[in-house]
């Protein structure tokens, strides 16, 4: 379970993060969500010390994360960067297994380990194991950052846009798989996002933030059909008529006719 | 073709020479590049940790590098003495901005994701720097070392003006006594280790990410290994140290000489005419070579050495004067001439040292020693000529032309025009051929060995007697040239072996005999 407790983040005069408070459970998916600027991937560096807020403090599991050493608790919190991230002189297996080998694993159980994540993750090994970073496709390195960020099997999983750099295309695939992996089934996963469509998909739940703020804290049905105020309205409108379509059970056609109406009505 | 076979030959006759220069450049190359190494690469580590720093450390080095290097190694001296210490830190200065600079800006170079990640997946600071910033740095850092490198080979070559050794003992001593062959024996080994050590280090430069972890262990080790060729050729030498210029080194009647003819055997170091005398008074030489009328023999209490054995031709200084211009004017030869042995050597030397040490005006000090003799007359303005006198760049013609021109117009309706500071022998003499000049005062000796390039036995025969090489330049001049020597003044600008007085006393040493039986003992 991540506390925070009313983190302010300060960039010169320019507040990132503004009071923000919020409790996440294990096993739960949050989305931050938002436009640039909002405040999001702030918040997100800060539960795993990349950025030290200016006051307020986070808990991981009831315990503080300043009192560990931020490289000890870096080892346990996975980290997805949007531009991967890669290490370009390190091989495909010794970029996954970078924390493992930093925990000291034995070289078998590694080894096991990163073939293991590969094939999950729908690299196969024997083709891909030695290659450098250069030789692969964008939404391969991605498939490599994902599982990089798995392979010491972290209880928190920390995503920066993580599918934000992608094409449309290779977008949709990698996300399947990322959603459809065993590995996430009991981790508690933070991942930001300015994709609505993203977050409506993946999120247990989406806070969605503005100037540094939480505008609103909820299920994305909650979003959907209980928006807080005009902004969450707004911030939604381009995309209500797929997200209300992708909300509904199949066959519930009164409730399709109400969201096409609405959709109608919208473009009159 | 004859120049490159007599090369050959000169580096062949050369060769023990020739690597024991090669072994020193090499290792006064590496030292100061080890030293600039383990400096400048934590120091570019710091500044990209310390933005603040950064400016004020790039901006110091930057400084250094733009002090020229003869300028350099001058400050450096006086903190430093002479020889390998003060050449070590000067090339060591040059070597530091690239390197600073090149591992700053390599590790600043390394994507922000990339370094981010390092430290999100948990690595210590210190882990990050070492498996992913030096790594990804290195050939940016190794593009440093290279440029320091190649520049190190290069200004190495001015070690040999400070008794440090290398390549730069033949390239000065070449350029001194116009030796092109010996130019370019130390020239073209400079520059083939230059590319020689460049090349080697671009194909560290350019090893995989694989084989950086072995480049990064052997580099130090070969660092280690190079530097210490610097030690390897100082061999088990006499109690004294001698300290020759580059062309004392090269010459027939210099160190050649002292060899053969006094069996002379002494540990040499080559060293500039500019910080040698300095050198010796403070104790860091005991015996130099120098001219016998120099200012500073005065200035810092040193003897010259009896040539008992002749082996250095004389020097004695004349006028010399296109005959046509002696045709027009022939006033002008008896007025030059009112000096002839007027000035033995030990006036000479105070004129020298008063222009030199006590920094008097070259012309009141001409006419302090005119009115002394008596010989003083005041300018009588005429309109006739002008008479041009030129000289070359050192204190002692200056003065010389000085007196002469006072002469010429005080005692002829002549004008004078001084030409000045017209640099070595070559200059003045090309000047006085081509009639740009009308009259200098020059040396027999230098007549004889740099103009008349004299076959080696006729020197032989001629040396040690004045008479007989004045008289023999004063005819080769006038049928060759058509160039008149008028008398010699008096004194005689030879080369000489210098000690200090009180260590001389010391040790009982009167003439070069002497200092060689000395050191024949001594062994």
């Amino acid at each position: 379970m991540i506390t925070v407790t009313n983190i302010t983040k300060r960039f010169g005069r320019h507040t990132a993060v503004d009071n923000i408070s919020f409790t996440i459970n294990e096993g739960e998916t949050v989305v931050f969500l938002g436009a640039s600027g909002c405040g999001k991937t702030t918040m997100l560096k800060m539960i795993n010390r990349l950025l030290e807020p200016d006051s307020g403090e986070i808990r991981i599991d009831g315990t503080p994360i300043t009192q560990r050493r931020p490289e000890d608790l870096r080892r346990g919190i996975g980290y997805v960067l949007q531009n991967y991230g890669l290490f370009p002189h390190y091989t495909i297996e010794e970029n996954i297994g970078i924390v493992p080998q930093l925990l000291g694993w034995k070289k078998d159980v590694l080894s096991k380990r990163v073939t293991a994540l590969m094939e999950k993750l729908q690299l196969p090994p024997e083709q891909y194991r030695s290659a450098y970073p250069a030789a692969l496709s964008g939404g391969q390195q991605q498939r490599v950052g994902i599982a990089r960020a798995l392979a010491a099997d972290p209880p928190v999983l920390l995503m920066d846009e993580p599918f934000g750099a992608l094409d449309p295309i290779t977008r949709s695939s990698v996300r399947k798989d990322f959603r459809e992996l065993d590995e996430l089934r009991a981790k508690t996963i933070i991942l930001v996002t300015h994709d609505v469509q993203e977050a409506f998909e993946l999120a247990d739940r989406i806070f969605l933030l503005d100037k540094g703020r939480i505008i609103q804290e909820g299920t994305p049905d909650d979003l959907l059909f209980r928006p807080a105020g005009d902004y969450v309205r707004l911030f939604l409108q381009e995309q209500r008529f797929q997200l209300e379509a992708m909300r509904l059970k199949a066959g519930d056609y009164p409730a399709l006719n109400r969201a096409f109406d609405n959709f109608k009505n919208r473009q009159s | 073709m004859e120049q490159n076979e007599s090369l050959w030959h000169f580096m062949q006759q050369q060769s023990g020479k020739l690597l024991q220069q090669t072994m020193q450049h090499v290792g006064l190359t590496f030292i100061s590049l080890l030293i600039a190494v383990l400096i400048g690469l934590p120091l570019g580590i710091y500044i990209t940790r310390n933005k603040k720093a950064a400016g004020i450390v790039l901006g110091i080095a930057g400084i250094l590098q733009t002090i020229p290097s003869i300028a350099l190694l001058g400050f450096l001296i006086p903190l430093l003495g002479i020889g390998p210490k003060p050449a070590i830190m000067a090339l060591f200065l040059y070597a530091l901005l690239p390197i600073i600079r090149n591992t700053s800006e390599g590790i600043n170079g390394v994507d922000p994701g990339v370094k981010e990640a390092a430290l999100a997946m948990g690595m210590t600071t210190t882990q990050r720097l070492v498996k992913v910033e030096l790594v990804l740095a290195f050939p940016v850092i190794m593009a440093g070392i290279r440029t320091a490198t190649v520049i190190n080979v290069g200004v190495g070559t001015l070690a040999a003006y400070i008794a440090a050794g290398g390549l730069g003992e033949f390239i000065f001593g070449g350029i001194a006594l116009n030796n092109t062959n010996m130019i370019l024996a130390g020239a073209i080994p400079a520059a083939l280790l230059a590319i020689l050590l460049d090349f080697l280090l671009s194909l560290i430069q350019r090893t995989g990410s694989r084989g950086r972890k072995m480049a990064l262990g052997l580099l130090p080790l070969a660092l280690v290994v190079f530097s210490s060729f610097y030690l390897l050729p100082i061999g088990f030498g006499s109690r004294l140290l001698a300290g020759f210029t580059p062309e004392f080194m090269g010459r027939k009647d210099g160190d050649i000489g002292l060899r053969s003819e006094y069996g002379l055997k002494i540990r040499t170091v080559v060293i500039s005419d500019a910080v040698m005398y300095k050198a010796i008074y403070e104790h860091k030489l005991d015996v130099i070579s120098g001219y016998s009328t120099d200012g500073r023999l005065k200035a810092y209490d040193l003897i010259t050495l009896d040539d008992d054995k002749k082996i250095f031709p004389p020097y004695y200084a004349a006028p010399v004067v296109r005959n046509d211009v002696l045709t027009k004017y022939p006033e002008l030869s008896p007025v030059l001439n009112l000096l002839a042995g007027k000035i033995n050597d030990s006036i000479m030397t105070l004129l020298n040292y008063r222009v030199e040490y006590l920094n008097q005006d070259p012309e009141q000090c001409a006419r302090d020693f005119l009115v002394s003799l008596g010989l003083y007359r005041p300018p009588r303005n005429g309109a006739k000529g002008p008479v041009r006198l030129g000289s070359k760049i050192f204190p002692e013609q200056y003065i010389l032309t000085a007196i002469y021109a006072m002469l010429v117009r005080g005692y002829t309706d002549l004008q004078v025009e001084s030409k000045t500071g017209l640099g070595g022998t070559k200059i003045c003499f090309d000047a006085l051929k081509d009639g740009q000049i009308d009259m200098y005062p020059e040396y027999t000796g230098t007549a004889l060995l740099a103009i008349l390039h004299a076959p080696a036995d006729l020197v032989d025969h001629l040396a040690g007697s004045g008479d007989s090489v004045y008289a023999y330049v004063r005819d080769r001049f006038s049928r060759e040239y058509n160039l008149s020597w008028l008398d010699p003044i008096g004194f005689n600008n030879a080369y000489a072996l210098m000690m200090r007085r009180s260590q001389a006393r010391q040790l009982d040493i009167l003439t070069i005999s002497d200092l060689a039986n000395y050191l024949k003992r001594d062994r």
